[in-house]
């Protein structure tokens, strides 16, 4: 079985298409409004993040600075050199005290320092004098507790140092058995040598508790944004993840240009910055901005990157409400569009379908409807042809079914006087006597013939011959009921059916009146010619079941009625 | 039509027949199950296996002596045919009988090894019972990394990381298992992994010997390698062997390598014939294929370890090593450490 392909109609697809393009339109608008917003968030998110890790760079170098101008004004302080170079033991003390009340000082200010200590070049690195901190304050350090630091890079790297220089320490957790409260705490060491001309004495060096100053740099940042340190080989330092800072110090390594692959180039290459979007390890997916700097005047690389992270999701937080607005518009005006096109089609479309109706009403002959004919537009001009068209087939219909009409009745009607011919006269007969059978009504006919009409014929010629036929045609029509038929059968011999009649009186009546009138003179070419005229009767059902049998009754009848002497009328049958 | 349906029922026959062989062979095909280090066994070598023995060989790797002891006792050895440890590590595991005694006759390539690798008695923990636990496969040892710029006679000694002449120009490890040994070592000790109790105070005061004479202790070998090039460190315990020789020659230093007289503490890797070993020959013919040159001189070139079937170009055969064994407190000698290179004098290092 073919199903019949349906196909949306003009409209249907005109409306489908406009409504299809305004969604389009808007949808892609509301879509690379929303990506845009997107990106912009994220490009803002990634300066954000750049401009604070500049701030936190800017703030750790300050914090860095004060530590080196603290480092070396004690260094340049006299009473240190004379602790370190006094031979006396009085002396010595003397001075060591006062080195310690300057430490101590220096502590107390500063609760970023974890010790400060004066150390000599000789006895192994001996530590001279030394202020820890615990928890419960600063401590003393002597005696016995002094260490020999000697073979500490913070030591034999110092004494090395030239002039003018100072040492910083790779960060490092510090392992160095009764640290106090830097043991095991991430540990920075500034040191500077204390010379004596040209002799190096020693060295006074701030370990500094970077974790403290870390947690400092970071309390400022909003809880979400993550704060990340790694040294110079990209090993984390700072991490959200504790168990990653420091992580070399257990024999893991977990560096930055794992967690970041962008990084790579930062880590092994010059200070500069970067921003960028990467998974994250337990974080998910955030943005990252990361600042690497070298520290000036170094004679060892100590560079460090900074970095700072926010999850992407919550960067993207503020485009969620950005998206939703833009889906209620993309929606709004989706529907809107819809609409308009279904406006806009049906506008086009209902004075097309008013001019199809038109047209279709019109081929299949039903009265026309309107057209939209008062139109400024194309649609008024083709309306206007429509209009214009339909009524020139109209016209040309109407006189085509006028002629039609008048062939029609010159084959059913007698020319010259206008009854009904012989063949609509059979056909009306043969539909009286159907109609008859049916209902059992009689009918009857009366079979005329003129009298004398041939002399007429011959003496006036065939023009008056023409008037008489007329005249008598006439006053037979004027004689009968409307119902009834007179018929010219040919010459001058003329048929009347009267329907539905059966009283003979009543045929009887009308025959004597039909011959009365035939009897009435015509005026011809100025002369009065009297003529005449005989009758034949017949009736159905007495005369014959058929046509023929009863026109031929009412013939023969006729012939009777002429025979007996004229002017008068006979029944086909007789008067029982 | 006739032709091209025959056609295709040929096509159809014959993929038939060839599709199931490989399949089958697959299948068919025995497995030997390696536990091994990264390097021991790389897919080329594998793959060399794999083709002669017409098997296969499913190798899992571990990267730590803990990593390999979880995937041993897992299934109390049973998920392994084969597996590589060290001499010190294998106690606890022939303990735990996971390792199977194995017959060195039936390893034809072990007339290859050096002598030293042979004399399977003279290594400690190889021999359990009189019955040999391990094939010896590859070692490393810790040398002396010396400045030939600084030596006119290359160095022999342990002693001569003591030496005064030397100071601030030496640079040894930071760990105190290994620095214990050494000071055992150069004290004339032959037990240096079993220090009695009258061995602690002078090996302390070794140590801080050590510590006054070194220029610093290092942790890893590239921060060895730097401090060595800044400072122009003479001489070098070198705790990672070879590899820090490498690492200095690519940096363009001129230096040496030397087995100490007193012998280098060293690590060897055995093969060893796990518990759930399925068909011995193929477990024999894999030992077999791993002391092949062409196998075991991979470990020199691509790992810069130690093959046991030539001599390395700095070793000489009358070199002794000093395979490591458990020591008799390794928590006493880190403790005791800790101390030592925090700068503690003698006293405070032995104080309870």
């Amino acid at each position: 079985m073919k199903l019949p392909t349906i196909r949306p109609g003009l409209g249907g697809r005109f409306t489908l298409l406009l409504a299809l393009i305004g969604v389009l339109a808007s949808g892609l608008t509301g879509y690379y409004a929303f990506s845009t917003s997107r990106s912009l968030l994220v490009t803002a998110a990634e300066q954000r993040l750049l401009t604070a890790n500049q701030v936190l760079v800017r703030q750790l170098l300050v914090t860095l600075e004060g530590v080196v101008r603290d480092v070396r004004m004690l260094a340049r302080h006299p009473l240190l050199a004379q602790a370190l170079s006094a031979t006396g033991a009085e002396a010595r003390g003397g001075a060591e005290e006062g080195v310690d009340a300057l430490f101590a000082g220096m502590l107390e200010t500063r609760p970023e320092y974890f010790q400060v200590r004066l150390i000599a070049a000789a006895e192994h690195g001996m530590e001279r004098v030394r202020i820890d901190r615990d928890d419960s304050g600063l401590v003393r350090v002597a005696g016995d507790e002094m260490q020999e630091k000697g073979h500490f890079p913070y030591v034999y790297e110092t004494l090395r140092l030239p002039p003018g220089r100072v040492y910083i320490s790779p960060p490092a957790i510090n392992h160095e058995e009764g640290a106090h409260a830097s043991l095991g705490k991430p540990t920075l060491q500034l040191a500077v040598p204390i010379r004596d001309g040209r002799r190096v004495l020693g060295l006074v060096v701030i370990s500094v508790d970077i974790g403290r100053i870390f947690q400092q740099l970071s309390a400022e940042l909003p809880s979400n944004v993550a704060f990340m340190l790694t040294n110079r080989h990209g090993d984390f330092l700072v991490h959200p993840d504790p168990a990653k800072a420091f992580a070399f110090d257990r024999g893991r390594r977990v560096l930055i240009q794992d967690e970041f692959p962008a990084t790579a180039g930062l880590v092994a290459g010059e200070p500069g910055e970067l921003v960028t979007v990467a998974d994250m390890p337990g974080q998910g997916r955030v943005v990252a901005a990361f600042v690497k700097h070298r520290l000036p005047a170094e004679h060892d690389d100590r560079s460090f990157i900074l970095g700072l992270s926010q999850p992407l999701a919550e960067v993207l937080a503020s485009s969620d409400t950005v998206g939703a607005a833009t889906a209620r518009i993309v929606v709004a005006f989706s529907v809107l569009s819809i609409f308009l096109a279904i406006l806009l089609a049906r506008a086009v479309i209902r004075p097309l379908n008013q001019m199809l109706r038109s047209v279709e009403r019109f081929s299949s002959g039903e009265a026309r409807t309107p057209l939209p004919v008062q139109r400024r537009d194309e649609i008024g001009v083709l309306a206007r042809s429509v209009d214009s068209l339909q009524k020139q087939v109209d016209g040309q219909m109407a006189a085509l079914q006028e002629k039609q009409r008048e062939l029609d009745h010159l084959a059913s009607h007698d020319s010259l006087t206008g009854l009904p011919n012989r063949r609509l006269f059979l056909d009306r007969l043969a539909q009286a006597l159907a109609r008859s059978r049916r209902t059992g009504e009689p009918l009857a006919l009366l079979f005329i013939d003129l009298d004398h009409f041939k002399e007429i014929n011959d003496r006036l010629g065939h023009g008056a011959g023409d008037v008489v036929l007329r005249t008598v045609a006439e006053r037979m029509v004027a004689e009968v009921r409307e119902i009834d038929t007179v018929a010219r059968l040919g010459g001058d011999e003329f048929i009347i059916l009267l329907d539905a009649t059966e009283d003979r009186a009543v045929i009887a009546k009308i025959a004597g009146a039909l011959l009365t009138v035939l009897a009435d003179p015509v005026a011809v070419a100025g002369e009065a010619v009297v003529i005449g005229g005989s009758i034949g009767i017949s009736g159905y059902p007495r005369d014959g079941s058929t046509a023929i049998e009863i026109i031929a009754a009412a013939d023969k009848a006729m012939y009777r009625a002429k025979h007996e002497g004229r002017n008068s009328f006979r029944f086909a049958s007789g008067e029982a | 039509m006739l032709g091209t349906r025959r056609c295709a029922l040929l096509l159809l026959s014959f993929c038939l027949a060839l599709l199931p062989m490989p399949a089958l062979q697959a299948a068919e095909r025995p497995v030997l199950r390696v536990l091994a280090w990264p390097g021991y066994a790389d897919p080329d070598v594998v793959q060399g296996f794999e083709q002669r023995h017409k098997v296969r060989v499913e190798v899992t790797q571990i990267d730590s002596d803990t990593a390999l002891w979880q995937r041993m006792s897992a299934n109390g050895g049973r998920d392994f045919d084969v597996f590589a440890v060290n001499t010190a590590e294998l106690q606890r595991y022939i303990d735990g009988g996971m390792a199977l005694p194995v017959d060195p006759a039936a390893i034809a390539n072990i007339r290859r090894q050096l002598p030293r690798f042979r004399q399977v008695e003279a290594i400690p923990g190889l021999l359990r019972g009189g019955q040999v636990y391990g094939i010896p496969y590859t070692y490393a040892e810790m040398g002396l990394i010396y400045d030939r710029s600084q030596f006119v006679v290359p160095p022999d000694s342990l002693r001569a990381l003591w030496d005064p002449a030397l100071h601030g120009r030496v640079l040894a490890y930071n760990g105190g298992t290994h620095n214990f040994s050494l000071a055992m070592l150069s004290l004339g000790s032959e037990q240096p992994f079993a220090l009695a109790s009258g061995d602690w105070r002078p090996a302390v005061e070794r140590l801080i010997e050590l510590r006054r004479n070194v220029l610093g202790f290092y942790t890893q070998p590239e921060e060895s390698v730097e401090v060595f090039r800044r400072h122009r460190v003479a001489l070098m315990l070198a705790n990672y062997g070879r590899q820090q020789l490498r690492l200095l020659r690519a940096a363009g230093a001129d230096v040496g390598y030397v087995i100490p007289r007193e012998g280098a503490l060293a690590w060897l890797d055995c093969w060893v014939v796990a518990s759930g070993v399925r068909d011995r020959r193929l477990v024999e013919a894999w030992l077999d294929y791993m002391l092949e040159p062409a196998v075991s001189d991979l470990l020199v070139s691509r790992q810069g370890l130690g093959s046991t079937i030539a001599e390395a170009a700095e070793n000489r055969p009358q070199d002794q090593l000093r395979w490591l064994v458990a020591v008799e407190d390794y928590a006493r000698r880190e403790r005791l450490w800790a101390r030592v290179i925090s700068g503690d004098r003698l006293h405070r290092v032995l104080a309870p």
